[in-house]
């Protein structure tokens, strides 16, 4: 919403009040001020009277004018096809500067001299308001020739933009904005009487007759005027170019002047339109259409629709002759379900309906009759032919205890009393403890008792209300979701001081990508209905797929080592959703350093378990055979915890890695919620020196691992304590196998092992060894 | 005797010094060569020369001792000399990672509620019309329901546009009194400088008896907030509308750019908005059936406080694992 603070001055008398205090006071009143733009016409322009004016001797599209500037008179050229004498304009004498820098200077224009420049809205930086010059007329009050234009308050205005909340329908006008201000300021709204000399009019119900359905919760006036010579002041012109409204016949701008002025929804049609042959009066109808919206019909063919648009082709085009002028009012809620229900083409004035427009039609259609005949010699019909559906009062009480309890403050009677006053609300039934306000139509989104509190706390100013501590029984807060939450945070914090990056990505992803790489997707009648993008059209089930392009983007911006993890939510083709943890590392294991004389090495597969070992502790890992294509298919395996699966840990598939362009790479993802968060025990160690023993074996290449492991766990003591490989070998001469040490840790909690003991022990596994395995010793 | 002592003296190295005192004290050193020849001597004289051998043998060793000391000193001191660094070679180094700026300023906001006694409380992303719209006071025709484009399913169901569908859920669950903050990611339907289809918010709720939950109890919380977040900020309310508060408010800190003084960020008005926040809209108590309550409500966008704090200029930027943004939070 645009105001301009000429124009708030029509309504309410603010020339006192600083634009400084005027924005702040917008602003603590809920009409957040967007922007403000001051014009101020530069100084030694005037206002001048054009006395005479001849065609330029040499020049076809140049004029040579005398022009009365006050303090004489002066010779001026000007190319302007709208010039001419007795023309009232503004001219900018020897001296001025104009907005876009340029100094006015005598000049010869061909041969012919020229003190001066008469000027059009543009070039005193007012912007686009009209044609050619300016021609200034008795809409912008009182002026005399020969003063300097910026002295006169339209030509240095300040132009607001108010940012409306979606309730405030009643601010979508001059005159709302006023009514609001007039309570913060507790200054009276201006009344704008228009004084109706009936007996000497025609009435409109001589040339026009309004037949209706019932039920139709509109609320419609019509006043006729007969268009003679209109011209539209300079002032609409200036107001409609500053509010950003688009330009149409000079008919359609004065409508859209006096909406936005009062706020009442104002159409105009051609009389003509509802005449039928030989008979003495048009006759309009309002009926609904089919999808159910009150229209104005004319013989049989919609006009337009209440409170929705106005056929194009039923604009009136011209400026003489009667044209009918149509205030309507149709309650927003009702409009909005409508178009809920059945969505139709809209035009300017939904906007303003769906959000409440100024139900007093009189005072909309008073305000646009004033211009017309201040403007023209048209003649307008007495009276209005009308609709009026009747409606309930909205009455609302409330205490001042109420009050006061949900403001948490005391506020005076007498301030609560005059600001509702103000504001448009009718208290005069309210008792001594108790509050009875009548709500003013205009406010439909004024319906219990908190909106009236909320109406107080504004105009008393929130700032006004002094902060006051909760006081509360104490609780202990601490919830499921929360310890999940501080799950998540421990994890995370391991995860970056294990050296990877946290990212967020969006829970989208391209459902293309996911199938080719065959990860589940979303079912087809849980599928997102009306995506953003089609790179973005489903739900993630898996977190790979955007840390790979993190990575991708990362390396293509020179990283050579990527090492990022996120902590997100994915989703099962059911779209039941879930949290994931993810690791991904690519290319070097380090920066390039002194330490590693700027070649450090890639990273492995021993290092990436190691890093992902940082983060969730002790695990397992065991052969698997993943069901995407993402990995490699012999460096992949699956993460247990305390023999649960808790995800996969892989090298990436070289062909993805091409695709992708990056280094060598290795990715894990687990299931967040199945990884340990238990608080840890200590178990209680032995006393007693531990002795080691390493053992190297001869095994196949392709026997894995976890089958020696299983039977050295099967056959081996309490006494083994623990047992890990520290090499592994192989040459020609062992051809298919390979040889693996082990290092084994013997130690008992009762007293130091005896070498007999020990060899008994490391014997067991090796006969183990060899009779289920046939593996022997080197 | 005497040149002995200057030998020591003189001597340069650790090596020098073993040398002489094998010179001396050694089986065929000097001093025994000495003592051997007392076997010569007269009895009288026997224990002079014994008295003033002693006395020198004493005497040297003790220079010895002492002269080697220094000589290892000095020693160790050239070693550590030769393994000297340029220290300034080395500086910063780090290998380690770092929190997203979001996450972390998300974990900040949540500690500072949870330290007030609010519970977390964290819900889904998928909802269904009810507790995203319907019961927060948005019924199907509402014109707010424009403010937030929001992203649906085949099946009618919608991923929530607010985490308020949780407080909703959560009162549908629990009895009053609630106190609770909702922090998580919400999705709205734009896509461009200033927008993105995700991002994170942390709604509060707090709902107790009628009559004792009030706007300067909101004011209260939100200011100490604010200032625990942004330091010492000045802390504005503006009348605001939101569809489940009633009074509303939208709350400016002064711009942690210019301090107030109007800059490109702030659009020159001083000012920063960061959060809404009102007392609850009965409509929403009466749609999760609560009765005789009242309560305050406020949420803020994460991304908007990480970007302020942390002075970040591009909000795509924070979804795209960018090293470049990250590095600098380690």
């Amino acid at each position: 919403m645009i105001v301009t603070r000429s124009w708030l001055n029509e309504w309410i008398d603010i020339s006192s009040i600083s634009t400084d205090k005027l924005l702040k006071t917008l602003n603590s009143i809920g009409l957040e001020v967007d922007s403000i733009v001051t014009y101020k016409v530069p100084e030694k322009i005037v206002f001048g009277r054009v006395l005479e004016c001849k065609k330029h001797p040499d020049a076809d599209k140049l004029n040579i004018c005398k022009v009365d500037i006050g303090s004489s008179t002066r010779q001026i050229v000007c190319g302007a096809s709208n010039v001419r004498a007795g023309l009232d304009v503004v001219v900018a004498t020897i001296g001025a500067v104009m907005p876009d820098g340029t100094l006015i200077k005598p000049v010869t224009l061909r041969g012919i001299e020229s003190e001066g420049m008469i000027c059009s809205a543009r070039e005193i930086g007012l912007g686009d308001v009209s044609e050619g010059i300016i021609e200034l007329d008795s809409s912008i009050g009182k002026y005399e020739i020969g003063q300097e234009v910026s002295q006169n308050a339209i030509f240095r205005d300040d132009v607001i933009e108010i940012e409306l909340t979606a309730n405030r329908g009643d601010c979508l006008s001059i005159r709302g904005v006023a009514r609001d201000l007039s309570a913060a300021f507790d200054k009276p709204l201006r009344e704008r009487k228009v004084q109706e000399d009936e007996d000497k009019r025609v009435g409109i119900g001589r040339i026009l007759s309004l037949s209706h359905e019932n039920n139709l919760d509109v609320n419609i006036r019509y006043k006729a005027v007969d268009f003679k010579n209109l011209t539209l002041p300079f002032i609409v012109k200036l107001r409609l170019s500053q509010v950003d409204d688009k330009k149409e016949s000079d008919v359609e701008s004065l409508m859209l002047y006096a909406t936005h002025s009062s706020g009442v929804i104002l159409r105009a049609y051609d009389y003509a339109l509802f005449c039928v042959k030989d008979e003495p009066i048009a006759k309009i109808s309002l009926s609904k259409d089919k999808n159910g919206f009150a229209s104005i019909m004319s013989k049989d063919k919609k006009v337009s629709v209440v409170g929705v648009m106005q056929e194009e082709s039923f604009k009136v085009a011209h400026s003489n002759g009667v044209v009918l002028i149509e205030a309507t009012y149709i309650p927003p809620d009702i409009i909005s379900k409508k178009m809920q229900e059945n969505k139709i083409p809209t035009g300017l004035s939904y906007y303003r309906a769906s959000r409440g427009s100024e139900p007093d039609l009189n005072q909309g259609l008073d305000y646009c009759i004033s211009v017309i005949e201040t403007n023209s010699e048209s003649s307008v019909y007495g009276g209005t032919i009308e609709i009026d559906e009747s409606h309930e009062d909205k009455i609302i009480s409330l205490s001042k205890k109420e009050i006061d309890e949900i403001i948490g403050a005391n506020i005076d009677k007498v301030k609560i009393t005059k600001i509702l006053k103000n504001l448009g609300f009718d208290t005069t039934k309210s008792s001594a403890d108790s509050f009875v306000i009548l709500v003013p139509r205009f406010r439909h989104d004024i319906v219990n008792k908190q909106d009236i509190v909320e109406e107080i706390v504004r105009l008393v100013g929130i700032d006004n209300i002094p902060s006051k501590p909760f006081t509360f029984t104490e609780a202990n807060s601490f919830n499921d979701d929360y310890f999940n939450y501080k799950k998540r945070v421990t994890y995370r914090h391991k995860a970056a001081f294990s050296g990877f990056f946290e990212s967020v990505h969006f829970v989208f992803d391209e459902k293309k990508i996911l199938q080719e790489y065959g990860f589940e997707t979303i079912v087809e009648n849980k599928e997102l209905l009306n995506p953003i993008v089609n790179t973005l059209d489903t739900l993630r089930t898996t977190l790979l797929c955007g840390l790979l392009r993190a990575a991708s983007n990362n390396s293509k911006n020179g990283y050579a080592s990527v090492k990022l993890f996120e902590v997100g939510s994915v989703f099962n083709s059911q779209r039941e959703e879930s949290l994931k943890m993810a690791f991904i590392f690519c290319g070097d294991k380090e920066a390039e350093s002194l330490s590693n004389s700027g070649k450090p090495s890639k990273v492995d597969f021993a290092l990436f378990a190691q890093k992902i070992s940082n983060v969730i502790g002790e695990f397992e890992l065991r052969e698997y055979k993943t069901k995407h294509t993402l990995s490699h298919p012999y460096q992949c395996a699956e993460i247990f915890v305390a023999n649960e699966s808790v995800g996969e840990i892989f090298r990436l598939h070289p062909n993805v890695q091409e695709s992708y362009d990056l280094d060598i790479t290795y990715m894990c993802e687990l299931d967040f919620n199945k990884l340990p968060c238990e608080l840890k025990t200590a178990k209680q160690s032995s006393k007693y020196q531990a002795s080691f023993r390493d053992l190297s074996i001869v095994m196949p290449k392709d026997m894995a691992y976890e089958k020696v492991k299983n039977i050295i766990n099967a056959s081996a003591t309490k006494e083994l304590i623990r047992f890990y490989i520290v090499d592994k070998y192989s040459d020609e001469s062992l051809g298919e196998n390979m040889s693996l040490s082990i290092r084994f840790v013997l130690q008992s909690f009762d007293k130091t092992l005896e070498e007999e003991e020990i060899t008994n022990t490391m014997s067991t596994i090796l006969e183990a060894l060899k009779t289920d395995l046939g593996i022997t010793i080197r | 005797m005497k040149h002995w002592y200057d030998a020591i003296k003189e001597a340069q190295s650790v090596e020098k010094i073993e040398e002489i005192r094998i010179s001396l004290f050694g089986k065929k050193g000097v001093l025994a060569a000495e003592f051997a020849k007392m076997k010569e001597a007269s009895d009288e004289e026997k224990s002079k020369i014994a008295q003033e051998l002693n006395i020198n043998k004493n005497a040297l060793m003790n220079e010895l001792v002492q002269r080697k000391i220094v000589l290892q000193t000095l020693e160790l001191q050239e070693h550590m000399k030769a393994d000297a660094i340029d220290v300034s070679m080395f500086s910063s180094s780090s290998e380690s990672g770092a929190l997203h700026p979001v996450m972390e300023t998300m974990d900040r906001i949540v500690e500072y509620f949870s330290s007030m006694n609010f519970a977390v409380k964290t819900g889904t992303m998928v909802e269904d019309d009810f507790n995203n719209f319907e019961a927060l006071n948005l019924p199907k025709y509402h014109p707010a329901r424009d403010m937030q484009d929001t992203f649906y399913f085949k099946d009618e169901m919608l991923l929530r546009t607010h985490t308020s569908p949780v407080q909703i859920r959560t009162m549908m669950s629990n009895k009053p009194p609630i106190r609770m903050i909702a922090p998580g990611a919400v999705f709205r339907r734009d896509y461009d400088i200033t927008h993105t289809p995700m991002f994170h918010q942390v709604e509060g709720l707090l709902v107790d008896k009628e009559g004792t939950v009030s706007f300067a109890n909101l004011k209260f919380i939100l200011e100490d907030f604010l200032k625990y977040m942004f330091g010492d900020v000045e802390v504005r309310f503006r009348p605001s509308f939101f569809p489940f508060t009633e009074p509303s408010a939208e709350v400016d800190i002064s711009c942690v750019f210019c301090k107030g003084s109007g800059c490109r960020v702030c659009s020159r008005t001083g000012w920063l908005e960061v959060l809404g926040c009102g007392i609850v809209d009965p409509n929403v108590f009466e749609a999760v059936k609560y009765q005789n309550v009242s309560g305050y409500a406020f949420g803020l966008g994460v991304e908007r406080f990480a970007m302020l704090i942390h002075q970040i200029g591009d909000l795509r930027s924070l979804f795209e694992g960018d090293i470049k943004l990250l590095e600098q939070f380690r």
